[in-house]
């Protein structure tokens, strides 16, 4: 048998698979390059260093989203096994479970 | 070449040709697909993306910070606390945080108002100084040189000039920071001298730190010891709980597009049916038959996991993600306007490869079988 | 349980393969029992026509257990983070008594596997079914494994919980301690490369004998057993070596020999560059030595020799890949362990 033929009428699906191929592989890319993320993120430590910053600022419709990591004086039952939640985060947000005080003995939840 | 290899890529030609003469009618089934690979993907980068920011960006936390408790509740820390941990040898930097909430009623939204600690020069502040986050700015019209007006709950007045507005870049940890200065911030919330929020420590040696925090607790009985570790768990936690929820939700999405694919293998056209009988009568046993399909749902699962992917890419890294923000936005007024940056985790897309081409490849093999295995008079008839 | 997508990915998988198995296996009873060739009954014809769907779901089902086992490893290595004294992946497979058993259980599962793969490959190239009643018996064989696989995996990731107060790697892989893992660790660096480059030559120089086509059947079949039990050795002196030296000189640590250190991104994941060559090339050899135990079919007389000849070489080369990237971490290294 002599090398097969070359594709021929399926060409276009190769063309459009090779299309998405290279969609791909420039996405890859893109994450290789991130323009000035380096320097981003390095800003960003810098600042939480200065700072002495503990949480992300991702929830802030209710105090006691805010800071995660921290007790303070707002959380609303930070003991308790699940909030009366009122907000929409706290849907996303299960309660704090790391600390021993909280004393979620089945560990269950996260 | 060896045989099987030639083979196959003649396999692969024929399925691709039949794909492409049958395009039509699969192609909104095809586009289903992608769009089901589009959320899942999107979900599982962005999830991905915040996770690694988080952890990059705590790594830089304090290694320790000690909050005081009374009755279950957090409690101010005082000064002699911090004097009985600097003690302590190997804790680095200690120094009691100053830091609170304000409800701004203006702006409708939680502001955090900190005192900068005192190590770094570039944010010291005079009285009447602050350094405002990138929220606090967007939502109050201010930029870096006017003033900024706050009302505490007690009806104390603060007449702020900005000083400088954080970097944009920075907005995931610092969008909703207002900085003062200490007599400012004492004053604001008449707070005595000498209470602090909690007391914040660095370890010199990051192999002593489990060890300080015992000792500190012990100078410190009252206290509860959050430990950097801690910190990255409760993040680590938060995002994988949420990401596993969505896409445990999604799996239903999943499930309903793999019926709909058997659905769809499983009705071939009269077209289709006569080629494969066609192809049986002269000489292509089940066996090609159902490796030629299997190629046709490898392109096509393959295909779309790689449209889908791309899309969920751009639309996380290169619009922001503006179809999962309000998920975790919820009423926030103060978003930040976060930038992550991009990644691309093997686990992640492997992960996202199980879940997607695992279970349409599934749902189409009987459905292919049961084509492959007619007989071709029956089928030709 | 934790709600993580790649474990909702695992389980998903291991219900998927679990549920298909087993009903293949009762297709496999029934065909054992009933498959009679000279026979054109209905029965027969049906059995026969069946087969093509329960090989094609098995060669499925298997090449995603191979799929799910570095999933597994790669997810494990990932989740330390979520664990009170976990660095890598040994934290989190401790981190519930299932943990290792699952992981040995998947390994099982994907030498299992790739040993079906291959004989589901010779069968489908002779057209007189010359390896279905072999197939289907090697199927019956794995089923109960495939069970205990999902099972322990299940409960594995049931038993997992967040917080958990879990061992690093280095508490297990210290050499003053009991176990194999210490054992392992105990192990002198300068005779573990020994043995592993022994076991290595000895493969290759089987391998290369059963690859080539000009020796005379008896020989190549013997060379063919001979690398297949080589693999077998040079998979366990790998073990011994990355345990008690490759992972040193990774690490550039005289103390640290955590087999799964290696896998972590700061090492850039060359712990996949070891592994996934060295567990192929075992398989391969492993399938190659099991084709040449079976009695020679008619139908395969051209086709099966060529194949075994074929998985031979293919495992060749990836020891051989193996070997250079194992000389590749001791020549980049900065850790000195022999001579110095």
């Amino acid at each position: 048998m002599t090398a097969p033929a070359p594709f021929r009428a399926s060409t276009p699906v190769f063309r459009i698979a090779g299309g998405l191929v290279a969609a791909a592989i420039a996405a890859l890319v893109h994450v290789a390059i991130a323009p000035g993320e380096a320097a981003r993120l390095e800003g960003e430590r810098a600042l939480v260093e200065a700072l002495d910053l503990t949480d992300l600022a991702l929830f802030t419709e209710a105090r006691y989203g805010r800071h995660r990591s921290q007790a303070d004086l707002h959380s609303a039952f930070q003991d308790g096994p699940m909030l009366a939640e009122h907000f929409p985060a706290g849907s996303m947000v299960p309660p704090a479970r790391g600390f021993p005080p909280a004393g979620f003995a089945d560990g269950e939840g996260e | 070449m060896g045989a099987w290899a030639t083979r196959q890529r003649y396999l692969i030609d024929f399925a691709a040709l039949s794909l492409w003469r049958h395009g039509a009618r699969s192609l909104g089934l095809w586009l289903i697909y992608v769009l089901v690979v589009f959320v899942v993907a999107s979900v599982i980068l962005y999830g991905a993306a915040i996770r690694r920011e988080a952890n990059a960006v705590l790594d830089a936390a304090p290694d320790v910070v000690a909050q005081a408790m009374r009755m279950g509740r957090h409690e101010m820390s005082t000064g002699a606390d911090i004097e009985k941990l600097r003690g302590l040898r190997g804790a680095d930097r200690l120094e009691g945080r100053l830091w609170g909430y304000l409800y701004d009623t203006s702006a409708a939204a939680n502001f955090t108002l900190q005192v900068p600690s005192g190590f770094d020069p570039r944010f010291r502040l005079e009285r009447g100084e602050a350094i405002i986050g990138e929220g606090v700015a967007r939502l109050r019209k201010v930029e870096a040189g006017k003033m900024l007006f706050l009302i505490s709950p007690a009806r104390r007045f603060l007449k702020l000039k900005v000083k400088q507005v954080l970097p944009l870049g920075s907005a995931l940890v610092s969008s909703d920071l207002v900085l003062v200065g200490e007599a400012d911030f004492r004053a604001f919330f008449d707070l005595p001298a000498g209470q602090y929020t909690d007391i914040a420590m660095r370890v010199r040696n990051p192999a002593e730190v489990g060890k300080i925090a015992e000792k500190s607790l012990l100078a410190l009985p009252g206290h509860r010891m959050v430990t950097r570790a801690d910190m990255r768990r409760t993040y680590e936690a938060i995002f994988s709980w949420r990401e596993g929820v969505l896409v445990a939700l999604l799996s239903g999405a999943l499930l309903a597009f793999a019926i709909l694919a058997f659905d769809k293998a499983a009705g071939l056209s009269a077209g289709e049916r006569r080629e494969i009988g066609i192809l049986k009568a002269i000489g292509w046993d089940t066996g090609d038959v159902i490796g030629m399909k299997l190629w046709e749902g490898a392109v096509v699962s393959v295909g779309a996991f790689l449209a889908g992917t791309v899309a969920a890419y751009a639309h996380v890294f290169l619009f922001s993600a503006p179809l999962i923000e309000p998920v975790i936005k919820g009423w926030s007024t103060l978003f930040p306007r976060v930038t992550l940056t991009p990644t691309v985790d093997a686990l992640q897309v492997a992960t996202l490869g199980f879940f997607t081409v695992v279970p349409y490849l599934a749902a189409i093999l009987v459905p292919i079988w049961r084509t492959a295995s007619a007989d071709p008079d029956r089928v030709m008839r | 349980m934790i709600l993580h997508p790649p474990i909702l990915a695992l389980v998903l998988a291991s219900l998927i393969g679990c549920g298909l198995i087993a009903w293949a296996s009762l297709f496999a009873w029934r065909l054992l029992a009933r498959w009679d060739l000279a026979s054109g009954a209905e029965s027969q014809i049906a059995l026969e026509r069946r087969t093509y769907l329960v090989s094609t779901v098995m060669a499925f089902v298997m090449a995603m257990q191979i799929g799910a086992l570095v999933l597994f490893v790669f997810n494990a290595d990932r989740m330390a983070a979520m664990f009170v004294g976990a660095m890598c992946a040994v934290g989190t497979l401790n981190a519930s008594v299932y943990g290792f058993p699952a992981l040995y259980a998947k390994m099982a599962m994907f030498f299992a596997a790739s040993l079906w793969l291959v004989a589901d490959h010779v069968d489908g190239r002779g057209r007189d079914y010359p390896l279905t009643r072999f197939k289907y018996r090697l199927l019956l064989a794995i089923a109960p494994l495939a069970l205990v696989e999902a099972g322990l995996s299940l409960a594995y990731f049931l038993d997992l919980k967040a917080d958990t107060l879990t061992s690093c790697c280095g508490s297990l892989f210290t050499p003053n301690k009991d176990g194999i893992a210490a054992e392992m660790a105990s192990f002198d660096a300068a005779s573990a490369l020994g043995l592993i480059a022994a076991a290595l030559l000895l493969a290759g120089g089987t391998g290369l004998a059963a690859g080539s086509g000009r020796l005379p059947t008896g020989v190549l079949r013997v060379a063919s057993l001979a690398h297949g039990a080589a693999s077998l050795f040079v998979f366990g002196a790998a073990l011994i070596a990355i345990v008690s030296a490759l992972s040193l000189y990774v690490y550039e640590h005289p103390h640290h020999h955590c087999p799964f250190c290696i896998l972590k991104r700061e090492y850039g994941y060359v712990g996949f560059a070891l592994y996934l060559p060295l567990f192929a090339g075992t398989a391969l050899g492993a399938g190659g030595a099991m084709l040449r135990t079976l009695p020679l079919p008619a139908s395969l007389n051209v086709a099966l020799p060529s194949i075994a000849g074929g998985l031979a070489r293919a495992s060749v080369a990836a020891f051989a890949l193996f070997a250079a990237v194992a000389a590749a971490i001791v020549w980049r290294s900065g850790l000195i362990l022999i001579g110095g």
